[in-house]
């Protein structure tokens, strides 16, 4: 943890660079002019999302099988971290679809899977809450967790083809043409988020540490 | 009074808390196979937390606790196929007959045709086919024993077993003991009810607050202590 | 006495409870039936849109329906009684499942002939293919619903939990039935595709939810 400073740093370097080259290093898009500078934010808060996703089914099931405590941490954190970052991403791609197609949400089937998403990892913060006691919320989360986790390809594919299989996609999101900057930009955002992600679920972890560890010295007799 | 051998219940340092709520703190104990012991203690002592813990129903957050030498967590099916738990609600399905919850309860013990042979045991053969919805809370009791009966425990968890019966079905309960006695099992009666219970003990154990606050055989313990644990009182 | 009878005896007791009182049956067949009403009047009573009014009809049934069993045994406190017989909880998670699959079958019957009915559909000659799709729907339902009555039980607010569990979770097998059951009634291509989502699904949830169930029911 002492090299958390250093890791905040980079992310923070990183985003930097990622937030001029998208912003202004790279060029705009043909059709879509400068409206997809938002794709910069959108594309990695995705892939982010997903990130925690794979993370909080990892580590449910390590809990499951060890009893670890150290797990469930991670997991509780990745939980948070994928309810923030398909926040992210819905509302940036509902800003998007605004912007270029006029309207707020598309039913594009990425974006009702990623909101799908978010509601079944609400679920997981909920149930923490409403279990009578820390331990079966958290054995209760990581079964949610690993359900969830499961389903996501599921969920995602079922949805791609429930439009395009049935009729052709009428609001097709195009293919970008991206010329090598905007390749690059998204790269380097996609770096930048994983930074960000990384550092934030240390963060959140070390905190929920403190509180376990306070939540034990209150017991002690 | 055969004594085979054999611990039937042991727990070290055993002890459950839901987040900040301590219901028991550690305990320590040791049953010998064929003995009973009388868990005494006011409402809200621990009793019925110790009893689910021994049966499996919850698990220890701290400690280990076995019965006939499985362990709670790690062998707790083998536990559950020798140890029953009569809790203080009865556990029936009050939309089936009373016939039809024993032969349930024979089913998923494995105990084979048996449900009408413990009716009769308890005296209820005359109400097999009532449904349990038509029972007092007397006859559920009852019922409950009988669940018990067909079960055949080698450690049998009574938890206020005294309460809603009259003296015939209070003659049951001495009744199940000692058959459980007999065939080289134990009994842990939990119960404020400590007049019946010292008859039937070879053991007590004292609860307050989650507490242990004594552990005697019964012929060490005097009416006045017994009532004063009863009450909370150490 | 067998596992597999073990399980048995707890899906007869289930149904047979649920006989007496037919209050779960009745309760999903009154809100389906709701659900297929106002939906066919105020979207339009259209044969192509029964099969879809019917999944989301069966859907929110089942989230109701799936949740009485066990809830039952809590209310009659029986459920720390069952979890202490002896044999693995996945058994229980079999019986349970069961008794709810016999339940969603007779719903899904009584909804193909209402949509026969309201929606002027000729199902007779496509029946056993519409019981399929049927049947493969609501073993994803009760796969899943089984498992999260198991984990909504012991804790508070199940009536929020409930829904918003299943139904993002079951959002595939809804799809995936719907799409499978146009073409069956009217022709047309994908029918492979969704057969394999059903299937994939039931198969993956079918491996994966006992095993958890194990996880849910480790206490009373």
């Amino acid at each position: 943890m002492k090299a958390l400073p250093w890791l905040g740093g980079a992310a923070l370097v990183l985003l930097a660079v990622g937030l001029y080259i998208g912003l202004v290093g790279s060029p705009p898009d043909v059709f879509q002019r400068d409206y997809v500078r938002i794709m910069y934010m959108h594309v990695p808060s995705a892939f982010v999302a997903y990130l925690a996703v794979a993370t909080v089914f990892v580590t449910s099931i390590l809990y499951l099988w060890r009893g670890r405590e150290s797990y469930d941490q991670i997991a509780h954190s990745a939980g948070e971290l994928v309810t923030l970052f398909t926040a992210v991403a819905l509302g940036s791609g509902m800003i998007w679809g605004k912007a270029v197609w006029g309207t707020w949400w598309t039913w594009d089937a990425r974006l009702v899977t990623t909101a799908v998403l978010f509601l079944i990892y609400v679920g997981y913060l909920l149930i923490r809450e409403l279990a009578e006691d820390r331990r079966r919320g958290a054995r209760l989360a990581a079964v949610i967790g690993i359900i969830g986790a499961l389903d996501v390809p599921v969920i995602h594919y079922s949805v791609v083809w429930f439009r395009t299989l049935h009729q052709p996609a009428s609001i097709a999101r195009g293919d970008i043409q991206m010329a090598p900057p905007m390749v690059a930009a998204l790269m380097i955002n996609l770096v930048a988020f994983s930074f960000i992600y990384v550092y934030m679920l240390l963060t959140r972890l070390r905190l929920e540490r403190l509180e376990a560890a306070r939540a034990a010295a209150e017991l002690s007799p | 009074m055969p004594h085979p051998g054999g611990v039937a219940a042991e727990a070290h340092g055993l002890a459950r808390r839901f987040d900040r709520n301590v219901a028991l703190r550690p305990l320590s104990l040791s049953l010998p196979a064929g003995a009973v012991l009388l868990l005494v203690g006011p409402n809200g002592a621990g009793k019925t937390t110790l009893l689910r813990l021994l049966a499996t129903s919850l698990r220890p957050t701290a400690g280990r606790a076995a019965v006939f030498g499985w362990d709670v967590v790690r062998n707790a099916d083998a536990v559950r196929r020798v140890c029953v738990y009569v809790g203080t609600s009865h556990g029936m399905y009050e939309g089936l007959t009373a016939q039809e919850n024993l032969a349930f309860a024979a089913a998923m013990g494995g105990k084979g045709d048996t449900a009408r042979a413990a009716l009769e045991r308890v005296g209820l053969t005359g109400v097999g086919h009532h449904p349990v919805r038509t029972f007092s809370t007397g006859m559920k009791r009852r019922l409950a024993l009988a669940r018990a009966w067909l079960l055949e425990p080698r450690l049998l968890l009574l938890d206020d077993p005294f309460s809603a019966l009259d003296a015939d079905g209070m003659g049951l309960v001495d009744d199940l003991t000692a058959h459980v006695k007999s065939t080289g099992g134990s009994v842990i009666l939990a119960t404020h009810e400590w007049e019946r219970g010292v008859r039937l003990a070879d053991m007590v154990v004292g609860l307050a607050e989650g507490r242990q606050v004594a552990t005697a055989s019964a012929a060490e313990v005097t009416p006045p202590r017994l009532r004063a644990l009863a009450g909370g009182r150490t | 006495m067998s596992a597999w009878q073990r399980a048995a005896a707890l899906a007869r007791k289930d149904l047979l409870l649920e006989w007496r009182g037919r209050e779960t049956i009745t309760a999903m067949a009154v809100l389906a039936l709701l659900v297929v009403l106002l939906l066919g009047f105020v979207i339009g009573a259209d044969p192509a849109r029964a099969p879809a009014i019917t999944w989301v009809a069966l859907a929110l049934a089942a989230m109701l329906g799936v949740t009485r069993p066990t809830q039952a045994e809590i209310e009659q406190q029986a459920l720390e009684t069952l979890l202490l017989y002896p044999g693995s909880r996945e058994h229980i998670y079999w019986g349970k499942w069961a008794a709810i699959l016999v339940q969603l079958t007779v719903l899904l019957g009584m909804l193909l002939v209402v949509q026969g009915v309201l929606f002027n559909v000729d199902l007779w000659p496509k029946l056993p293919a519409l019981l399929g799709v049927g049947l493969l729907g609501i073993v994803g339902l009760a796969t899943l619903g089984t498992l999260f009555a198991g984990l909504v039980i012991h804790v508070r607010g199940r009536e929020l939990l409930m829904p918003l569990l299943l139904l993002p979770v079951a959002l595939p097998v809804v799809l995936a039935a719907v799409r499978l059951m146009e073409v069956v009634m009217t022709g047309g291509p994908g029918g492979l595709v969704w057969f394999g989502v059903l299937a994939a699904f039931d198969m993956l949830f079918l491996l994966v939810a006992p095993v958890l169930y194990d996880v849910v029911m480790e206490e009373a």
